[in-house]
């Protein structure tokens, strides 16, 4: 037994030493990290194409989202050569530029007239870093901002919508309002019958649950703070911003059971299961709904943008990434050529058949682009009122404060009131800058 | 360590060949030095960075700030909230593993068909990942698409998301996980019970009680021990499953505490201060098993 | 067991039967789900009230092998009548195999099993063979402060790996071991020594010492008698050993996580990275954790007879 077992081991070993071995032998090859989502399947695909212009390789490496930050900055702060690009967060610019981590491209922008093809928001949100410096460190890749899905038999029944307006006193419609939304998630709540009224994001992990509250927010006319002097108490803590919250927390009773660890997959999978009425998402992620195969409810989901707020604001929080060389990559001229070829118009057109998101203008404005699926419309309406966290190095740690005092108010109730609770993270946002000498 | 078992070397066989002493050496001196330069030496590394403000995230000099991490950390109440959970998880989940493991073995320790092919498969859950079991409880747990509720008619009860039900939760996958780790040490101890004990047990006509109680308890004792020291030890470190399970409050363990801060908000040196703080609670708790297992031993 | 077979006994060992089946099944159910799963039509993966009879298939498992995109448009019935089998139950999944010209993208999970095999297999070998030594070392010879040496040895495992993963990454990023065969295998050594040392340390001080007396007597030489005597008599123990040490290795995550990127990156943190794509595919979570799982079951399955003695010897002294 134990000679077998020694041969297996030795068999094994040498196995494994000729695959080491092969895996060393490839050379013209690129890659490029992303989180693992469709998106970042139809850049593989893209990618497929400039292998099959150039012959050179490209992989897409993904890892899943809530890691996807922590993956990346541990190879960053390794100064590791693993990625030669990143597509990274819009909030990683401060800490990708300052940090070192990404190569300047403001020359590129310069010599390729990339500011007069990508639409100017995009280019504020992805790459500039500092605010209004006129420096850029990444190219807009995939556009993308919170939006909702929502059950159109449901709402166009005719008793529901009798029922409806019998108890409110309006029709049942797609909301135009945060107070419609939780109308009409109140009105769909029905535990008996295993329906829900609204799938939101909870999961605290990384900024999931924060895209949900922040596009509340945001509607109700509030802000995070002022980006430029780092100012937060009274803007963070403001009274809208708590009633922002506060209605977070009203629409959290109205979700599905054991809704507390919940993102993307789970909001797409309250459509798909019959389980909500309305369901929060980032755009990127309606492909797999507007899919027959994979949702049997394609022909009756519905898509709309964030709702205004009691003052008529109305906003979403801005998701999205832009591509970054990454500066301790052997390749980086290699990058390059991968980067000029991508911000092509015609590349830009095929990313968008695709199923990416463009940020390219002319593409985003066509007639085309916006009849391409049921919800590029919506997607089209929203990318114009989209506001984004802040983009300062040590945005992890505000994240981490944030979710540390909202997300147990938002499930269970704790820290006394929604004021309190943003108090409490206006106290530690103010002393975290002051941390870092932000704001003088 | 009792029972050290020496050899007085022959003269005849020491004359020819490497000398023992030699031999001890060769054997010994390269694991301790492997774990010297792959454990002790990062331990090391870590003290001093604990000391300081580093960040590995950006390309400022290092501070050396004193005990200022230290202090900060056992000030603040949610690390000692951390350890609250950590403490409650160990407790339920070690308990809940020696209970169920034991009681599987004491099943087991009689003559029953297909025993072995039902001890083998009863192993199966510990050789998995924690990460991909964890996953899979999720969707086990989840009132809308997993089985668990229906098949136990639960109805819709939040296992992950009640904040008082998560850290059970968690520990319910890890017992399932590491049970039959304890009943293979359990029956493995029951097995070495001298046959003729029980005999003699039931020729003075002993109840089962006082069988159990003063012949298989006692001698089992030492493997139940060390099951239990290396189960604690292992709760503690655990990760994965609660990771992937729960991000409440009430389920964030020390190591999720840790990994918060040293890999996503990246202050090293804080991280390396709290990773000192458990490292010295472990070493305390694991010392005074190691002290009762070595008394178990000497009876 | 029972030697007085009254009918109280019997009627206590049918009870006793029928509890294990009870636990057993209670146990084993829900990797019944996990296997089942890997079979099933991705729409009755999540269904309630559980789908128990259905027609397997193995598209999860063609899934798992290949790269694919969610279609953003039905496939052009042309295109589908002329794709081989495998491809079209793609198509039915509103999904398409991605191509690099004309040949399939495979997915990287072929990849990272592989180095889960080289990984595991390496570092267990290397962490029994220096335990199994290293043991014979303090159960032979005396030691200045042995009992303090074995409690440093036992206590490079107390610590959470995240502890020890703060310094490595800091260290193994000044030498450059970071997404590296090796420095997964060194780390997976580093956690295992220390158990394979206390394992290997206990079953030794079982064997006689009298065997290699009359072995030395007889002529042999110390590392002779090693290998000839000791070594045959320690094979349980090794190979109790070698299982335990093989689970934790090629089931590790965290540090594979966090250490290892598109080099060396085993397995378990693949796993869960396939939960993207809108909407989770649990049929192809599950096709890989039922592949991922069979090396070691066959592991443990070749030594079962050995791992339920030598854990025995390994731990009791009488």
């Amino acid at each position: 037994m134990l000679r077998r077992t020694f041969m297996s081991l030795t068999l094994g070993t040498a196995m494994a030493l000729t695959g080491a071995f092969n895996a060393a032998a490839q050379a013209e090859e690129l890659t490029i990290f992303w989180a693992e989502w469709d998106p970042a399947n139809y850049l593989q695909e893209l990618a497929n194409l400039y292998t099959a212009e150039t012959g050179v390789t490209i992989t897409v490496q993904t890892t899943p989202w809530p890691d996807f930050q922590t993956k990346t900055f541990a190879e960053f702060n390794a100064k590791g050569d693993a990625f030669d690009m990143v597509v990274g967060d819009s909030q990683w610019v401060g800490a990708g530029s300052t940090g070192g981590h990404y190569v300047d491209l403001t020359d590129f922008y310069a010599k390729h007239k990339v500011l007069d093809s990508m639409a100017p928001a995009t280019v504020k949100a992805y790459a500039e870093y500092p605010g209004n410096s006129g420096k850029y460190w990444s190219i807009p890749l995939e556009g993308d901002a919170a939006g909702w899905a929502y059950r159109k038999d449901w709402f166009e029944d005719p008793k529901e919508m009798e029922a409806f307006k019998a108890k409110y006193g309006y029709d049942l419609a797609v909301p135009k309002t945060y107070k419609e939304l939780r109308d009409i998630a109140e009105f769909f709540y029905r535990p008996d019958e295993k329906r829900y009224g609204i799938a939101i994001y909870t999961d605290n992990s990384y900024d999931a649950m924060l895209m949900g509250i922040e596009s509340t927010i945001f509607s109700y006319g509030g802000e995070l703070g002022d980006y430029s002097t780092y100012k937060v108490d009274g803007i963070l803590n403001s009274p809208q911003n708590a009633e922002a919250v506060e209605m977070y927390k009203t629409l959290y009773g109205f979700t599905p059971p054991n809704w507390g660890k919940t993102f993307f997959q789970e909001s797409n999978q309250a459509i798909t299961e019959n389980l909500a009425a309305m369901s929060l998402n980032f755009f990127a992620f309606f492909p797999a709904l507007a899919n027959k195969a994979s949702n049997p409810n394609a022909d009756v989901t519905g898509y709309f943008a964030n709702p205004a707020g009691p003052g008529g604001a109305q906003h979403a929080a801005l998701g999205g990434q832009g591509i970054s060389i990454v500066s301790y990559s052997k390749k980086q001229e290699e990058s390059m050529k991968f980067l000029e070829w991508f911000i092509k118009d015609e590349t830009q057109k095929k990313w968008a058949e695709l199923g990416g998101y463009t940020c390219n203008k002319a593409v985003l404005e066509s007639e085309a682009f916006r009849k391409a699926t049921p919800y590029n419309e919506a997607f089209y309406q929203t990318m114009f009122s989209v506001k984004d966290f802040w983009a300062v190095p040590e945005y992890a740690e505000l994240l981490t404060q944030i979710n540390n005092h909202v997300y147990p108010y938002v499930i269970s109730g704790e820290g006394g009131s929604a004021q309190a609770v943003l108090d409490n993270v206006t106290k530690e946002w103010t002393e975290t800058f002051k941390k870092y000498g932000r704001g003088g | 360590m009792a029972g050290l078992a020496t050899l007085h070397p022959s003269s005849k066989a020491a004359a020819r060949g490497w000398s023992d002493l030699t031999i001890r050496n060769i054997f010994i001196i390269p694991t301790i030095m492997f774990l010297i330069i792959f454990n002790v030496f990062p331990l090391l590394y870590s003290l001093g960075y604990s000391f300081t403000d580093f960040r590995a995230s950006v390309n400022e000099p290092v501070k050396f700030i004193g005990l200022a991490n230290y202090r900060e950390l056992l000030n603040d109440p949610r690390i000692w909230n951390n350890f609250w959970v950590t403490a409650k998880y160990v407790m339920v989940s070690v308990f809940g593993q020696m209970v169920i493991g034991f009681g599987l073995a004491l099943l087991l320790n009689r003559k029953i068909p297909a025993k072995g092919l039902i001890t083998t498969l009863l192993m199966l859950p510990m050789m998995m990942s924690a990460a991909v079991v964890g996953l899979f409880w999720r969707l086990l747990y989840d009132p809308s698409w997993g089985p668990l509720n229906y098949v136990l008619g639960l109805g819709n009860l939040a296992w992950l998301s009640d904040a008082d039900l998560a850290l059970y939760a968690v520990a319910i996958t890890d017992i399932w996980m590491w049970a039959p780790f304890v009943m293979l040490l359990s029956l493995a101890g029951l097995s070495a019970v001298p046959q003729h004990l029980y005999e003699a047990a039931a020729i003075d006509r002993a109840g089962s009680w006082y069988t159990f109680f003063h012949i298989t308890l006692p001698l089992v004792s030492p493997l139940l021990l060390i099951a239990l020291i290396f189960r604690t030890m292992e709760a503690f470190k655990t990760f994965d499953i609660a990771y992937i399970l729960s991000t409440q409050p009430t389920t964030e363990l020390v190591s999720i505490k840790l990994y918060k801060f040293a890999f996503q908000e990246w202050q090293t040196g804080k991280s390396c201060a709290l990773a000192y703080i458990v490292l010295i609670m472990v070493l305390a708790i694991t010392n005074i098993y190691v002290k009762y297992l070595n008394k178990a031993k000497e009876r | 067991m029972a030697v007085v077979t009254s009918s109280r006994k019997k009627v206590w060992n049918r009870v006793a039967i029928a509890a294990v089946i009870v636990i057993a099944i209670a146990f084993l159910s829900p990797l019944y789900w996990i296997g089942s799963t890997a079979f099933k039509p991705r729409s009755l993966a999540t269904t309630v009230p559980p789908t128990v009879f259905f027609q397997p298939e193995i598209t999860p498992f063609i899934k798992l092998f290949t790269k694919r995109v969610q279609l953003t448009k039905p496939v052009d019935p042309a295109v589908y009548d002329a794709a081989p089998w495998y491809e079209q139950r793609i198509y039915d999944g509103g999904e398409r195999i991605l191509r690099v010209g004309p040949n399939i993208q495979l997915s990287q999970y072929p990849n990272r099993f592989m180095n889960s095999l080289i990984v595991a297999i390496i570092s267990t070998f290397i962490a029994v063979s220096m335990g199994t030594i290293t043991a014979y070392g303090f159960s032979r010879f005396k030691m200045a402060g042995e009992a303090d040496w074995l409690f440093f040895i036992l206590s490079t495992r107390m610590l959470p790996p995240i502890v020890v993963a703060i310094p490595m990454y800091l260290m193994y990023r000044v030498v450059g071991l970071n997404d590296s065969h090796v420095g997964l295998i060194i780390l997976y050594t580093a956690f295992n020594l220390s158990f394979s040392v206390w394992l290997m340390k206990g079953f030794m001080d079982e064997i006689p010492k009298e065997y290699e007396e009359a072995a030395l007597v007889d002529g042999y030489t110390r590392i002779q008698s090693f290998f000839k005597i000791v070594l045959p008599e320690a094979v349980t123990g090794i190979a109790a050993t070698s299982v335990f040490c093989f689970i934790t290795a090629w089931n590790e995550y965290a540090f594979a996580l966090i250490m290892t990127n598109r080099r060396a990156q085993t397995t378990p943190p693949f796993i869960p990275s396939q939960v993207g794509s809108g909407l989770i595919d649990w049929t192809v979570i599950a096709a890989g954790t039922l592949l991922f799982i069979i090396p070691v079951a066959v592991f443990t399955f070749m030594l079962r007879n050995h791992l339920l003695r030598g854990v025995t010897f390994g731990a009791i002294r009488k």
